[in-house]
């Protein structure tokens, strides 16, 4: 579904596959936060299937790179991603959201697999990333940490306690991926508090910044691989515009879809919907 | 400055013109100093950065009435470097508001009307309690955002310290006055670049300062933090008709300011003075600075 | 076989006493409070931090944009903005969840509201276990030890929407220059109170009359007790039930009148065992007291994650667990007494 110049093709193939995971997850609880798992399924699929080292079958394998998920409130994305790389077994995706289950609304890192910290309280995740960020350096390890954060979490001011931290010590094992859709639970984030010039804030707070279309496949791998290639002693962070619901236009079409109640009928129009796409 | 007309409505006061103001700072400082010799220690260092500060507000810029501390339309001071209290407790004594009777006793007993932080509880002219870090711009927002709401044309000044700004609670505020256009609310950071533990930016870094202030929506000025005159004139702003954005001052300064003992000295953060000590620092203050 | 031994008696009992009380969700109700007392006073703000379709306020900034301050995810600050505006002589109501009220921006309300002598209105919505499925970032049972602990403050726990209007009410009256707490909830649950009904700050409600047992609950809780009474009745118990909707400052002439009554008392809430409700009582017991006090409540372990109201039933915090505390309760000490 994702254009792709062509030597993305499994990468958009990996892409298609998280997002499917995360609308048949929606579809068992019939709700949740599926605009945003669209949204970030290809920053994910990058991370997961071009960026990152972890072994599938030993996720706590100390040489992993670590993933952070500071929205917690976006598990159900990860969970698709999680599944998809073998670490969560795919059957275990008809459990979600339900007691018992290993795979609950919110993330929670003693409940899943693959799940590095508890998220749910927004703005903790950053100050989380440069204490491992620091300690895997302390340990000569050249593991990486990658946080996914969303612009709503950067009204929090614990947020920029972190990034003037991690630009302190020189942190530049972490590669944060800011979602930015624009979206958040009482309106456009824009809106709601002014968080633009973005970039010109991260740079003035002493981060490698690039800002990219996150919904393209071809510039999103460039952007990790440019994170990962860069020189200077700074935490690197990928500004990644993205669109609320990609890859299913009706959703992409709602115009309040912070969480989303979708009717019973549409999940199978959202996954026909995918469907198209990865044949186009 | 003598050109100013004076703050209307303002108990008949005149501001003071340079020397005067000169010689208020100078006065500020020994009254400082004498509340630390009663109590055998304080933040000297402090204290001794933001005199000026102080001074230019309350004796040439703010609009504060001492037979009526609460009046609704006077300028707010939020001093949210708190622990630096001894300022400002110097400028409401000077100003009517206090008596000086109290600086002899401060620190000195349970029941005192002067501590360390400033306390709406005990001392007239306080618009907000503090002594914890971090919470002032907020306060001063909140006071700017009413201000606006009631049309009243009166100013907030929130005073931080530089160290102040490694709070996250900070940017929060940073964010917010911008999207709220509160161009009557004034940030002062007193840049002295010392804190506790050591110089602010090996502590953690605030560089690109003024980027940073800017990126986030903010008028920057910057200032030498003891150019009495540099100070009125940027810390004067207009009342009405501003140009929608807050404005922050980065007010260059020296810690302990004034007593060349001191002076960038990282321990008079907070320390207990000698009696040969205070005898040279009264000496090097018998003059106002240059 | 009495009530409380037979399952099936007891559930159909419950559930048809369930079945007479209809139950409001806080989250609208809450919204139509701020309304009503936004087009009451002109001086009332409301101030929240990406929380306003969370607590209802949609409507409220749809009619008085100016007095609906967004701080955006923010919440020292939104707490630090809300002393500003009460310092400038506004009746700022920050309107949140009690998690990032009374945890997350615990010393802006200390230092800028209690400390500082300002008056704020703090509406703290999905307190308890309310936000069952939110888990324990979401869940929030220790705002009542935080908040009851520092000077200058009043915290209110209401047991409906209804009152809740009322604790508002109070609220805006007040004189004091004081932080006041209002501990919400979230999704429906069983209204007891009328519109009309007695509410006073510090002034405990009497549901039920009864020299054997007291009950003594708030928030969602009081219904529990309200219902245990019922069920007790059954087994031949009289069980006072007191609302202690004020925490703090707490009612001790009813405490101390019931305790010259009673054979046993029975706290229950849904909070932490620790700093809440059951400690507050037996503060006021200190002096001594001859009958056993049992506090129901969470124990000191993160709860599980799941929908509510299973959880809060799952966890012990019912009219059922209630009812059978207070019979062991009574059991023991009149089996003491016998011999």
């Amino acid at each position: 579904m994702t254009p792709s110049k062509g030597h993305n093709k499994e990468l958009a193939e990996r892409a298609y596959r998280v997002r499917r995971n995360a609308v048949r997850m929606g579809e068992v609880q019939g709700q949740g936060y599926i605009a945003q798992a669209l949204d970030i399924a290809d920053v994910l699929a990058t991370a997961y299937f071009h960026a990152m080292r972890y072994r599938p079958e030993d996720p706590n394998w100390e040489g992993r790179d670590r993933f952070l998920l500071s929205n917690g409130h976006y598990a159900i994305a990860l969970y698709a991603a999680l599944i998809e790389a073998g670490i969560i077994p795919e059957e275990e995706l008809e459990t979600y959201g339900s007691d018992e289950s290993r795979l609950p609304m919110s993330g929670m890192a003693s409940y899943t697999p693959g799940m590095e910290m508890s998220g749910g309280s927004l703005g903790v995740g950053m100050s989380i990333a440069v204490g491992m960020a620091m300690g895997l350096k302390r340990k000569k390890s050249d593991s990486r940490v990658y946080i996914l954060f969303s612009d709503g979490e950067l009204d929090e001011g614990s947020v920029w306690e972190a990034m003037m931290s991690a630009a302190h010590h020189k942190l530049d094992n972490i590669i944060a991926v800011v979602d930015v859709n624009n979206q958040q639970a009482d309106g456009p984030s824009t809106q709601v508090m002014a968080f633009e010039p973005l970039g010109q804030k991260l740079e003035a707070f002493g981060w490698f910044v690039q800002r990219i279309d996150g919904n393209d496949l071809d510039a999103v791998v460039d952007a990790f691989d440019a994170a990962k290639d860069h020189k200077a002693p700074k935490p690197r962070i990928i500004v990644a515009d993205t669109l609320m619901g990609k890859g299913v236009p009706f959703l992409e079409a709602r115009e309040k879809n912070h969480f989303i109640r979708v009717d019973a009928h549409e999940w199978q129009l959202a996954l026909a919907a995918l469907d198209e796409g990865r044949l186009a | 400055m003598t050109d100013r007309a004076p703050p209307p409505n303002d108990n008949g006061f005149v501001p003071l013109d340079l020397d005067q103001l000169r010689e208020m700072a100078r006065i500020n400082r020994i009254d400082v100093a004498d509340m630390f010799a009663a109590a055998g220690n304080g933040h000297y260092g402090s204290c001794y950065s933001c005199t000026e500060i102080m001074t230019a507000l309350y004796f040439s810029v703010m609009r504060v009435d001492s037979r009526n501390p609460e009046r609704p339309d006077r300028d707010r001071f939020i001093f949210s470097k708190a622990h630096a209290a001894p300022t400002l407790y110097s400028a409401l004594i000077r100003r009517g508001f206090l008596p000086e009777e109290w600086i002899p006793e401060y620190e000195t007993k349970v029941g005192v009307k002067l501590m360390t932080h400033q306390s709406r509880r005990y001392q007239p002219g306080v618009d907000a309690s503090g002594g914890a870090l971090g919470h002032g711009l907020s306060v001063g927002a909140g006071m700017a955002v009413a201000a606006k709401f009631d049309r009243s044309d009166h100013r907030v000044y929130v005073l931080l310290g530089d160290g102040e700004l490694h709070e996250g609670s900070i940017w929060e505020a940073a964010a917010f006055a911008p999207k709220h256009k509160l161009d009557n609310l004034v940030a002062i950071v007193d840049r002295n670049r010392l804190s506790v533990d050591g110089r602010v930016d090996e502590v953690l870094p605030l560089e690109p300062l003024a980027d940073r202030w800017k990126s986030f929506g903010w008028d920057v000025a910057e200032v030498d933090g003891h150019d009495l005159e540099a100070l009125v004139k940027v810390l004067d702003v207009p009342r009405i008709g501003g140009s929608g954005k807050p404005l922050v001052v980065i007010a260059h300064t020296v810690k302990g300011r004034g007593v060349s003992f001191m002076e960038d000295v990282r321990s008079w953060h907070f320390d207990v003075i000698s009696p040969q000590q205070d005898a040279a620092l009264r000496l090097e203050l018998s003059e106002p600075l240059k | 076989m009495s009530l409380l031994d037979d399952p099936k008696r007891l559930g159909e009992h419950v559930a048809d006493f369930r079945a007479r009380h209809p139950k409001k969700p806080m989250r609208q109700e809450f919204g139509a409070i701020m309304l009503a007392l936004a087009e009451r006073r002109p001086d009332v703000f409301a101030v929240t931090a990406d929380l306003m379709y969370a607590t209802g306020l949609v409507e409220f900034g749809a009619r008085f944009p100016d007095r609906l301050v967004n701080v955006g995810i923010a919440e020292q600050n939104m707490i630090g903005v809300a002393a500003g505006l009460g310092g400038a002589g506004k009746l700022p109501v920050v309107c949140g969840y009690a998690a990032f009220i009374a945890l997350r921006a615990v010393e802006q309300v200390k230092v800028d509201c209690a400390y500082n002598e300002t008056k704020v209105i703090l509406a703290g919505l999905s307190s308890g276990l309310t936000y069952g499925v939110g888990g324990p970032t979401h869940q929030t049972y220790e705002d009542l030890a935080t908040l009851r602990a520092m000077p200058n403050t009043i915290v209110i726990v209401p047991n409906d929407t209804v009152q809740a209007a009322l604790a508002m009410d109070a609220a805006v009256e007040h004189p004091g220059n004081t932080p006041i707490y209002l501990r919400l909830g979230r999704g429906p649950e069983h209204v007891l109170t009328k519109p009309g009904d007695p509410f006073r700050i510090g002034r405990a409600n009497r549901l039920c009359d009864g020299d054997d047992v007291c009950l003594v609950a708030n928030g969602a809780l009081t219904f529990e007790a309200y219902l245990a009474a019922d069920i007790l009745r059954g087994e031949g118990i009289a069980a006072e039930v007191l609302d202690m909707h004020t925490v703090k400052p707490i009612d001790r002439e009813a405490i101390l009148d019931a305790a010259g009554r009673v054979d046993a008392m029975v706290v229950a809430e849904e909070h932490s065992r620790s700093g809440g409700l059951g400690a507050a009582v037996l503060e006021v017991l200190e002096d001594g007291h001859d009958f056993p006090v049992a506090r129901i409540g969470l124990e000191d372990e993160y709860p599980p994650i799941g929908p509510m109201p299973d959880l809060r039933h799952a966890l012990g915090l019912s009219g059922e667990a209630i009812a059978r505390r207070a019979r062991l309760l009574l059991d023991r000490k009149r089996s003491r007494r016998g011999r």
